[in-house]
């Protein structure tokens, strides 16, 4: 035989045996998608937070809990959506029909999770959205669609709450024209009536990928709100704060920016002059209690990053958590029946209440809500865990 | 809601902004006058030099002497583009290429793709910024940045530099001589492919130039450039490729025109209208506003 027939066959037996290792340790692993923004126009900050605390959810699984469904260890499985529909559906196929997970979670963006709920209802395997808002997201009511983060309904809510609470009156909403922006416009137009909240609303929306919203934050001004809200994720919420002081927006009139980014190491770098002030979405904050996992989490991340867990990387671990509970409830990988578990289950968290997906009606069918808090830095460089906080609103009520 | 204070307030804003874009199509529209190719990678060089910028302000010089880090910048993305033309576009001249145009489109979006992802790999997915001590000015009835005037300003002198340079220098000289004909400026003895090289450090020196003055603007991150490098595009086929006073004009009308368009119709279509600008251009005049028809042989 020639040597070079030789060492094709050496190869092609290796590759072989290779391939029956891999299908053997395949089969002992329970494999879990994330999908998440790790590069623009995605919010790759965001991305990165939730793949922390979704990995350390599997080293606590594997670890801790010493495997599912009889030992069987779980693997994360990471897809970049970019933010952006074509390619978040393009993963997630990539995710349910090659990798053969059992469920796919992590999402951030609700206009990849919409584009990606669409697929799911074909092809069957479950989405959690780890923090993504839009109400089409489960008010459509797919089987395969949950979701264990604050829709824009109990969001707004808490807006009402604040304004009512504060005493303003004029608002302008400056949103960014995504699934997320327009969502959370529309509903604040939909319960300021409803609610009578009596409140004079300018909505100005924008291009998510614009660099520069002079024009649009002259009308604000011109509009002379007693609150901004800022509805932009990723670069344009550090572009509205920093525009809006230019046109002298801030600091005399408040802004609230409409998710937790404010929480992040980077915000008092890019606004260490014009962040005090500042309200913001919350989810979590140190003073509430957490679950025996939680506590477990929040330690592990101390130690690896040097850093407080923060909403992000919780719901990330949650999340994870909660795929592992349900294939060890259902004893099986089929998605069908991880689906049923879902449906059936309650499961343990990161925070101290139980997580359960009711067949509930309309924007809360599948849904879990962790509560929604407003902070309000008031000194410079404030640290989040002591920021003041202002509304503690507990919604979905149906 | 109209008012004169805010058409003159968006009037100003639109003219700061389409002089700062003016530069970045500056930086284009030269490397295609010398090199005759479109490098699609000016936006990371943007990218490069606003990331240099914040590298010197916050270690190593602080935000007093921002006007320094501005020029070691630019000149920083300057030499990397120097250094490397010889590797990337030089065989283009230096081979029998059949397809010139499709290996510089195929090696510039390369390029774009390693440049951009070795940014997120080093840089990571944060924001930053090198800051500004520069205080808050006002141009009429409008608030700016003293950063932003500050950028305005410089963007103005460097241009005015630059047709300085073009027009009253040896080099400038022999930089036209080749934009007109290559070979005939090479039969006169002028290095040709040493003067692509120069050529193509300067383009995206333009966009390092950009990308520093901006940075305290606009934000450091990896794919800060791609916008601008969207209006640096346009800027050329509105003003004509190859025309420099071309890039100015153009520049200035995109920034009113989207400034206008998204303070008076719709603001979430502001990047529509510079747009419809364009496709305006390519209807009346396909070869843009002072670009000329090109013979070849």
């Amino acid at each position: 035989m020639k040597p070079i027939t030789r060492a094709l066959g050496s190869i092609a037996i290796s590759a072989l045996a290779g391939l029956t290792g891999s299908a053997q340790a395949a089969d002992d692993t329970i494999k879990i998608g994330l999908e998440i923004p790790l590069s623009p126009p995605g919010d790759p900050a965001a991305g990165q937070l939730i793949r922390r605390g979704a990995e350390l959810a599997v080293v606590y699984v594997n670890t801790v809990m010493k495997g599912v469904n009889g030992g069987k260890m779980i693997e994360l499985v990471v897809q970049d959506s970019q933010g952006k529909t074509d390619v978040g559906v393009a993963a997630y196929r990539k995710l349910a029909t090659e990798d053969k997970v059992i469920g796919v979670t992590g999402f951030f963006h609700s206009s990849v999770n919409i584009a990606v709920n669409e697929v799911a209802k074909e092809i069957g395997v479950p989405t959690i959205a780890t923090q993504t808002s839009a109400a089409d997201i489960t008010a459509k009511r797919y089987e395969p669609a949950f979701r264990t983060h604050a829709i824009d309904p109990i969001r707004v809510e808490a807006f009402l709450e604040f304004a009512k609470k504060m005493g303003y009156k004029r608002v302008s909403l400056v949103a960014e024209t995504t699934d997320y922006g327009i969502g959370i416009a529309e509903e604040m137009e939909k319960q300021n009536q409803a609610a009578k909240a009596g409140l004079e609303l300018q909505k100005i929306t924008f291009d998510h990928a614009a660099t520069d919203l002079t024009a649009q934050l002259l009308q604000v001004k011109a509009f002379k709100p007693d609150l901004v809200i800022n509805i932009g994720v990723g670069a344009p919420v550090d572009l509205i704060i920093d525009q809006a002081t230019t046109v002298g927006i801030l600091p005399t009139t408040p802004m609230l920016v409409s998710y937790d980014a404010p929480e992040r190491p980077q915000f008092w770098k890019l606004h260490e002059k014009n962040g005090v002030g500042i309200y913001f979405i919350a989810y979590y904050s140190p003073k509430q209690k957490l679950s025996d996992i939680g506590e477990w989490m929040a330690k592990a991340y101390k130690e690896k990053y040097g850093e407080t867990a923060i909403y992000s990387s919780l719901n990330g671990f949650g999340d994870v958590m909660i795929l592992a509970q349900a294939a060890e409830m259902a004893k099986s990988t089929d998605p069908k029946a991880i689906i049923k578990a879902l449906e059936a289950g309650t499961f343990k968290t990161w925070a101290d209440s139980p997580v359960t997906f009711p067949d509930a009606p309309g924007v809360y069918y599948h849904n879990w809500s962790p509560p929604i808090l407003i902070l309000h830095y008031t000194k410079p460089n404030e640290d989040w865990q002591t920021a003041e906080i202002v509304v503690e609103h507990v919604g979905g009520k149906h | 809601m109209f008012s004169t204070e805010l058409l003159v307030q968006t009037l100003i804003a639109g003219v700061m902004i389409g002089v700062l874009y003016a530069l970045m199509a500056l930086g284009i529209t030269f490397i295609y006058s010398i090199v005759k190719m479109i490098n699609w990678a000016m936006g990371e060089f943007y990218m490069i030099g606003s990331f240099a910028q914040y590298l010197l302000v916050v270690f190593l010089l602080g935000r007093d002497f921002w006007w320094i880090a501005v020029p070691l910048s630019a000149l920083s993305v300057f030499l990397i583009g120097a250094a490397l033309e010889p590797i990337l576009i030089k065989p283009m001249f230096r081979q029998a290429l059949e397809r010139k145009d499709e290996y510089a489109t195929v090696v510039t979006i390369a390029l774009l793709l390693l440049l951009r992802n070795l940014a997120t790999g080093i840089a990571g997915p944060n924001q930053f910024t090198p800051g500004s001590n520069l205080g808050v000015v006002m141009l009429g009835p409008l608030p700016v940045t003293g950063a932003r005037f500050a950028a305005f300003l410089c963007t103005l002198a460097a241009l005015a530099l630059f047709y300085v340079l073009l027009k009253k220098t040896w080099w400038g000289l022999a930089l036209r001589a080749a934009a007109q004909s290559r070979i005939g400026a090479q039969t006169s003895g002028v290095d040709i492919l040493r003067l692509d090289q120069i050529a193509f450090g300067v383009g995206v020196g333009l966009a390092g130039l950009a990308g520093a003055l901006l940075a305290p603007e606009f934000q450091v991150y990896p794919t800060n450039g791609v916008v601008t490098t969207v209006k640096g595009f346009e800027i050329i086929v509105i003003g004509g490729l190859g025309s420099i006073p071309g890039a100015l004009i153009a520049g200035v009308m995109l920034g009113v025109v989207e400034s206008l368009g998204a303070a008076f119709i719709a603001s979430p279509y502001q990047n529509v209208y510079g747009f419809l600008l364009v496709l305006a251009v390519l209807l009346i005049k396909p070869t843009g506003l002072f670009g000329e028809r090109v013979r070849q042989a």
